[in-house]
């Protein structure tokens, strides 16, 4: 059987990438089995994600780990002429860049899409800058925290009854970037194959952010409305929303849509008298008399385990879910029965197990993924081999800080 | 600014076959962003996603769903019953004329219509399938039913998501749904990838559990240091000030790391004494003041409208960036000036301002289209590519086939 990690074999990335999305994006991609080559310096190069964390050692940081498995690691000084000269000799011998610097940073030091072009025509440039490279707000220092403000998520990310916006800890735009990267990555490949002429593709993670708020625009455009925030409320369900169960902070989902999904749930819930109920008679009157409908929900949901809830709903034919916590994830069956995670005996930060993907291949095997390189280790190798340069070289940009 | 908005293809000469409910519907619509000839094909009444609000006003039917129409924009659609068996015959024809066919049915649906992969792959031996549902082809879960708030739920998302004080919330729109399909669309790719290098299909198993179970650490905080994740609103875990700060005429949204707080206190004047203490350049030491460094940052923040002092924040360094509605968003000189937004007319809706591509290709951005109206190219498809007799087409609509 074929393994899906090998499906990339031969293609090889260059990576200029700090943080979140842009390692994720190179990661997915050196899992399936492209040859990421991640450019650092530890003169001011370095990712940011390396100094997230309690560690003195910069390749201990959990946080880097789990965003750059499976990726190779170049120790170059960009700002030196020669550590620019050497980026351009390996533009020439990849595929693709993937990077998400600031705008315009590559091109100040003579990396910009055009010197990379001049020796590779067929080079793809995938960047991935939080409000694109053109535009009045270009130069912004965007996060994903701050990006999901600005499209208008984090105002509706929040229950009605609120004064102030929620929104959440997360930080959506780095997830879809780093789905969105790989993606359009392999699809400028895939053209420029064809054609035999590479592209650049500019990435807005702000636009990639704003693309699943879309339906919520036209509701400005088409309608004139300003959308309000509307919770877990959802018109064409009820009961529909997330309750108490038993337990320190625990919770179920139900979320009841058709007549046959209403007589079930009055069946699991025991309370068959509610389907002669005209307060519940139909999904319209329902939705109009959620709140009473929600107090006979909370009522057999906060005596029992959310596990219990789910398997008594799902088991009748009613949508019905606990609301999992992260060591809920860990002992699923279900990611559990999918080889979801990959698990890590040893590390720098001791044993793990990691999340793949959210795909699999049928009749195609899933090989372990890696660990990233350490810092620098793949200098020699790679200079070496790709490039044809003899240690006495290397050792000797080593000593001018060229390979740092 | 050089960003031209027009039609243009990165993945011409792929037809989709997208018999996806709203599950998969955005996958759908990417892969028709990145040049794709997407046929939706509908039962006889229509895609059920065009009865979803909300609906443009005066317009709650069919044509008429502004989800529907984001979602299907620029698509073409075909109503044609694969349970039946002539209409499983046409399916058939156009699986042979396609390169990928994505749907979001039950696991073994297909199969029970004599559809299976296997099947299809008869037609098309290097086809690519995707199947996009809540858990997975197969396993314990496999036929749970998962609306798009389940995903969110049992991928741990909506745990870590709200006020602490109150119940988990889910965000806007369907969200599991959507990354679930872009996750798809990568899987897609590396589909494309594998033909071209070796010239056989793929049957692609997504779920959106997994997808959603990748999400802010969540799993491998528990995996790599025994933590749980909770509701904090917006406080970010690892940093403060991280969070959302009043102004005076809304929010603004701050994050301000090791290297911003020196920046910070440069613009902040007449700050407390006590915070030019080397003390608080760490960030995890602000972080485990983080109501202290909050409320004292608040005290800052309400001097200035959240227009202003996100500029100022940006001017001197600092990440800002305001709390916009939905209509602030498209309002913005910057997003205005990218063409983020262009106008599309639909034949019922009128004309309206849509978003584009979201990725420009050499400076070029893709116009938005319109969604198709129900069953718009049956004649064009069913007589003009399969070869059926314009003629049979009232019979074919009679018997609720197409």
């Amino acid at each position: 059987m074929e393994a899906a990690n090998n499906i990339l074999k031969g293609i090889r990335v260059l990576a200029f990438t700090t943080g979140y999305a842009g390692p994720y994006a190179g990661r997915l991609l050196a899992n399936y089995g492209a040859e990421v080559i991640k450019i650092e310096s530890k003169k001011g190069g370095l990712d940011t994600f390396r100094h997230y964390g309690q560690h003195k050692d910069i390749d201990e940081a959990p946080r880097f780990i789990e965003c750059n498995l499976g990726v190779r690691s170049l120790a170059i000084n960009l700002k030196h002429p020669t550590g620019a000269k050497l980026i351009r000799e390996l533009a020439g011998k990849a595929d693709a860049v993937l990077q998400n610097f600031r705008p315009r940073v590559l091109d100040k030091l003579g990396l910009g899409d055009d010197d990379l072009r001049k020796v590779n025509p067929k080079l793809v440039i995938v960047k991935l800058p939080g409000f694109g490279t053109e535009g009045p707000k270009s130069s912004y220092g965007t996060w994903g925290f701050n990006l999901t403000a600005f499209s208008g998520i984090t105002y509706l990310w929040n229950h009605p009854e609120q004064d102030r916006p929620i929104g959440s800890q997360g930080v959506y735009p780095d997830h879809l970037g780093f789905v969105l990267g790989p993606t359009m990555l392999m699809a400028a490949l895939l053209n420029s194959r064809r054609t035999g002429k590479g592209v650049t593709i500019d990435l807005a993670q702000i636009e990639g952010t704003a693309a699943v708020l879309g339906t919520t625009y036209l509701e400005t455009s088409v309608n004139g409305d300003d959308p309000k925030p509307k919770g877990n409320h959802y018109a064409l369900a009820a009961p529909h929303g997330v309750y108490r169960c038993q337990g320190e902070d625990r919770w179920c989902v139900i979320s009841v849509r058709t007549e046959e999904e209403w007589k079930n749930f009055c069946r699991v819930i025991g309370r068959a008298e509610l389907l002669s109920d005209p307060r519940f008679a139909t999904l319209q009157a329902r939705v109009q008399h959620r709140a009473e409908l929600d107090a006979i929900v909370r009522e057999w949901t906060e005596a029992r385990p959310s596990e219990e809830i789910m398997n008594k709903c799902q088991s009748a034919g009613v949508p019905g879910s606990m609301v999992q916590t992260g060591a809920d994830l860990l002992q699923d069956p279900q990611l559990r029965h999918r080889d979801f995670f990959s698990p890590f005996k040893e590390s720098l930060i001791g044993p793990f197990e990691i999340s793949r993907a959210g795909f699999k291949f049928k009749g195609m095997e899933e090989e372990p993924l890696k660990l990233p390189a350490r810092f620098g280790a793949d200098n020699e190798q790679i200079l070496t081999e790709l490039l044809g340069y003899d240690k006495a070289t290397i050792e000797k940009w080593q000593q001018e800080e060229v390979l740092t | 600014m050089s960003i031209t908005t027009e039609k243009f293809s990165l993945l011409s000469g792929y037809r989709v076959l997208d018999l996806s409910s709203s599950m998969g519907s955005f996958c759908g619509k990417v892969l028709r962003d990145l040049g794709m000839d997407v046929i939706k094909i509908e039962p006889p009444e229509g895609d059920a996603g065009r009865l979803e609000p909300p609906f443009a006003k005066g317009h709650a039917h069919r044509e008429g769903s502004l989800r529907f129409n984001y979602l299907n924009g620029g698509k073409k659609s075909v109503t044609l019953d694969i349970t039946k068996e002539s209409g499983r015959k046409i399916f058939l024809d156009l699986v042979g004329k396609s390169d990928i066919v994505l749907e979001t049915f039950e696991p073994g649906h297909l199969a029970a219509n004599s559809l299976g992969y296997d099947e299809l792959l008869r037609k098309k031996n290097n086809l690519i399938l995707i199947s996009l549902t809540g858990f997975g082809q197969d396993g314990p879960y496999a036929k749970y039913k998962a609306p798009d708030i389940i995903g969110n739920a049992m991928g741990s998302l909506l745990y870590i998501s709200g006020d602490p004080k109150m119940t988990p919330c889910n965000p806007p729109e369907t969200q599991a749904y959507y990354y679930a399909s872009l996750f798809a669309c990568y899987a897609t790719m590396l589909a494309l990838w594998q033909r071209e290098q070796r010239g056989i299909g793929a049957w692609i198993d997504a779920s959106v559990q997994a997808s959603m179970a990748l999400h802010e650490h969540v799993a491998f905080n528990y995996a790599a240091e025994k933590r749980v994740m909770k509701r904090a609103g917006s406080q970010h875990q690892h940093n403060a000030p991280a969070n959302l700060f009043q102004c005076k005429n809304g929010w603004i949204a701050l994050f301000v790391t090791q290297t911003h707080w020196p920046l910070l206190l440069k613009v902040w004047d007449n700050h407390d004494a006590d915070l030019d203490d080397p003390k608080w350049i760490n960030s995890n030491t602000r972080r485990k003041e983080a109501d202290y460094i909050n409320a004292q940052v608040t005290s800052f923040t309400m001097r200035y409208t959240k227009e202003d002092l996100a500029e100022l924040m940006q001017k001197h360094g600092i990440p800002g960036l305001p709390v916009n509605s939905p209509s602030d968003f498209m309002k913005d000189p910057h997003i205005q000036a990218r063409g983020f937004f262009s106008n599309v007319t639909h034949p019922v809706l009128g004309t309206f301002a849509a978003p584009g591509g979201f990725f420009t290709m050499d400076g070029k951005r893709n116009a938005p289209a319109p969604a198709p109206l129900t069953g718009q190219h049956n004649q064009e498809i069913l007589c003009g590519e399969l070869g059926v007799d314009p003629r049979d087409l009232p019979a074919l609509t009679a018997e609720r086939i197409i």
